[in-house]
């Protein structure tokens, strides 16, 4: 059966959908600081770990995640590392590619609009001459702010977790 | 030039002249590498897991000991055994699982089962199939590793049983240990669930010596150490334990027999916050039960390795990682959050945070030591003679009269100590001794060359 939405519905979907490709968009062209500005100051960007074959972290308190930030001054910290140019990671910088498809939206309380999708990341590492790709689910809470959506909580799965040598916040 | 002559001449150790070199092909060579697999990982004691992990009866995990597969279990009477995880079938893995629990182990290709104290339950249909009188009287249970032993919950397994006692190989280092469990209020260590797995394309030496490096921090990680100096300055490091004035800052390392060495640091004000710190009230009470002196080293950076693939980091949270090497250019590590058991809600997501901030691919430290040892592995290939990558601190020799160790109450081989930036490289000496012994100790038996 077909969903049937109301115009207004369609058009925060529609919101949502933009942000998550602008969000990528961002990473792949390494406008680092525009990226963290679709968040919100006090949002919550969690890549957890995996617990055995079949689940993940349910609680970073407890369990330990790949990254784990609680603000996005977190998240600037780690642009600020990139972008000092004394991290090695970042000599040379790996070229990425997003893939965001499968984008579904629901709408919570508080005009709350949660977006699922699927992510690819192919990376290629000029430093070591090496392509791989990284995949998994996004699942974005995005809320209405100043006339426009901003990110509240980002929750990465990280499907292929054996990591080759780095990981950071342009690879996922 | 024979086996022999060559890997004697890959560690060149002359304390005499002040000199100590390792060959650039120690690190590049795939025929090393299959000697190093064969007479160093699968023929001495490996750490394989804690007791805290498979605490009911029949759980279990599964890891590897170099290439060979390992099944870990608690059986029915809650005893722990170390198994090649193989079937005695048609050597199929028993066990395809990270971890579990499961009274029988069954072998998905033919049926035979085994119990979680290792014992073959089942042969399917065993008497139609017309099997030698041989097969019947034969010991068809899972093969128990050589040695298995258990130091304060580490289990630590060994393929080759000429090894000595666990507690004399880990000898003084055991000390080390301690002062980690001994931040537990039932003196127990555990894992925080989510064990991180990730590769680097280099040779295992180079993590191996990047634990017990002190002298690459500020280069390699000047990144990290800008942050830490901004979160100071804005006041969002948390408490960070300070040293008492009468200590005389410095950095240090004590090595070991059988290649463990430990490096430490003694800084007037850590950069770091710590777990412990979080949580006066216990650290008052800790203080009454282990004194002064302990909770003084319990408070320092302390980087341990255990010979020849495990690492015991307690800084600012504390890392559990070991490794193995899939080639002589590519290596696999897994590493834990180390925590004590019952430690506060609050320490324990200080030591979590912590934890991801500085370690794995993706914390803002380790992943710049990875792309380093990268760098080290091209670079190695050059034909270019010795580095001089193992010389810092060999002016002074062995420095036996330490009172760092006395006040531990530990006898190491070597103590050595210098100015904050003094990043000694002797610590890795005892484990290229190690290495060199073992590797010359297979040729000089004659074994399987």
């Amino acid at each position: 059966m077909l969903e049937r939405m109301s115009p207004d519905l369609a058009q925060r979907k529609q919101a949502a959908v933009t942000i998550l490709f602008l969000e990528a968009r961002y990473l792949d062209d390494k406008e680092w600081d525009s990226w963290a500005e679709l968040y919100e100051p006090d949002a919550e960007y969690w890549a957890p770990s995996w617990l055995d074959e079949y689940d993940t972290a349910d609680d970073p308190n407890t369990q330990v995640s790949f990254i784990y930030h609680d603000s996005r001054s977190q998240l600037q910290e780690r642009i600020s590392r990139i972008q000092s140019r004394k991290s090695i990671t970042a000599l040379p910088l790996p070229r990425t590619l997003h893939m965001i498809s499968n984008i579904t939206t629901s709408e919570e309380e508080d005009g709350l609009v949660v977006a699922r999708s699927n992510w690819t990341t192919h990376i290629f590492d000029p430093r070591v001459q090496k392509q791989y790709l990284h995949f998994g689910t996004y699942e974005h809470v995005l809320k209405p702010s100043d006339g426009r959506l901003r990110i509240a909580r980002k929750k990465i799965i990280i499907m292929n977790d054996r990591i080759p040598s780095i990981l950071d916040f342009y690879s996922i | 030039m024979s086996i022999h002559a060559s890997i004697s001449d890959l560690v060149d150790d002359r304390p005499g002249d002040q000199a100590f070199h390792v060959a650039r092909r120690a690190f590049t060579d795939p025929l090393i590498l299959d000697l190093e697999l064969s007479h160093i990982f699968e023929s001495a004691w490996s750490f394989v897991g804690l007791t805290t992990q498979i605490p009911k009866p029949h759980d279990y995990i599964t890891t590897f000991i170099g290439r060979q597969p390992i099944l870990l279990m608690r059986d029915g009477q809650g005893h722990v055994g170390c198994f090649l995880n193989t079937c005695r079938h048609r050597a199929t893995i028993v066990c395809p699982f990270k971890r579990g629990r499961q009274k029988f182990h069954v072998c998905r290709y033919h049926g035979w089962a085994y119990d979680s104290a290792g014992k073959n339950t089942i042969v399917t249909e065993m008497d139609d199939g017309q099997y030698p009188p041989s097969f019947k009287d034969a010991d068809r249970n899972l093969l128990r590793v050589a040695r298995f032993e258990n130091y304060r919950g580490l289990l630590f397994a060994s393929l080759s049983a000429d090894v000595p006692p666990l507690s004399d190989y880990l000898g003084d280092a055991k000390a080390f240990i301690d002062l980690v469990a001994d931040q537990s209020p039932v003196g127990e260590l555990e894992f925080v669930p989510g064990e991180i797995t990730y590769t680097f394309d280099a040779n295992w030496k180079l993590q191996f010596e990047n634990g017990l490096d002190y002298y690459h921090f500020n280069s390699t990680h000047a990144s990290y150490v800008d942050i830490l100096n901004q979160r100071a300055k804005s006041g969002t490091s948390g408490p960070l334990p300070q040293e008492a004035p009468d200590e005389t800052e410095g950095q240090g390392s004590f090595s070991f027999d059988h290649g463990h060495a430990v490096n430490w640091s003694i800084k007037r004000q850590s950069r770091y916050g710590r777990p412990l710190v979080t949580d006066p009230a216990y650290l008052a009470e800790l203080k009454v039960r282990v004194g002064e002196t302990r909770i003084k080293w319990m408070l320092r950076q302390r980087n341990l390795t255990i010979f020849p693939n495990l690492q015991i980091i307690d800084i600012s949270s504390a890392q559990l990682r070991t490794w193995r090497p899939l080639a002589v250019d590519k290596t696999e590590m897994t590493s834990h959050c180390l925590a004590p058991v019952g430690e506060s809600a609050e320490a324990r997501r200080v030591r979590i945070r912590n934890y991801e901030d500085f370690f794995n691919p993706s914390g803002l430290a380790t992943s710049d030591d990875n792309v380093m040892y990268e760098f080290c592995q091209t670079g190695y290939e050059a034909r270019a003679g010795n580095t001089f990558g193992h010389l810092r601190g060999l002016a002074n020799g062995p420095i036996s009269s330490s009172g760092h160790a006395q006040e531990l109450g530990i006898s190491p081989v070597e103590s050595a100590f210098g100015k904050p930036a003094f990043g000694g490289e002797t610590n890795f000496h005892p484990g290229y001794r190690e290495w060199r012994r073992l590797l010359q100790r297979h040729v000089d038996g004659g074994a399987d060359a």
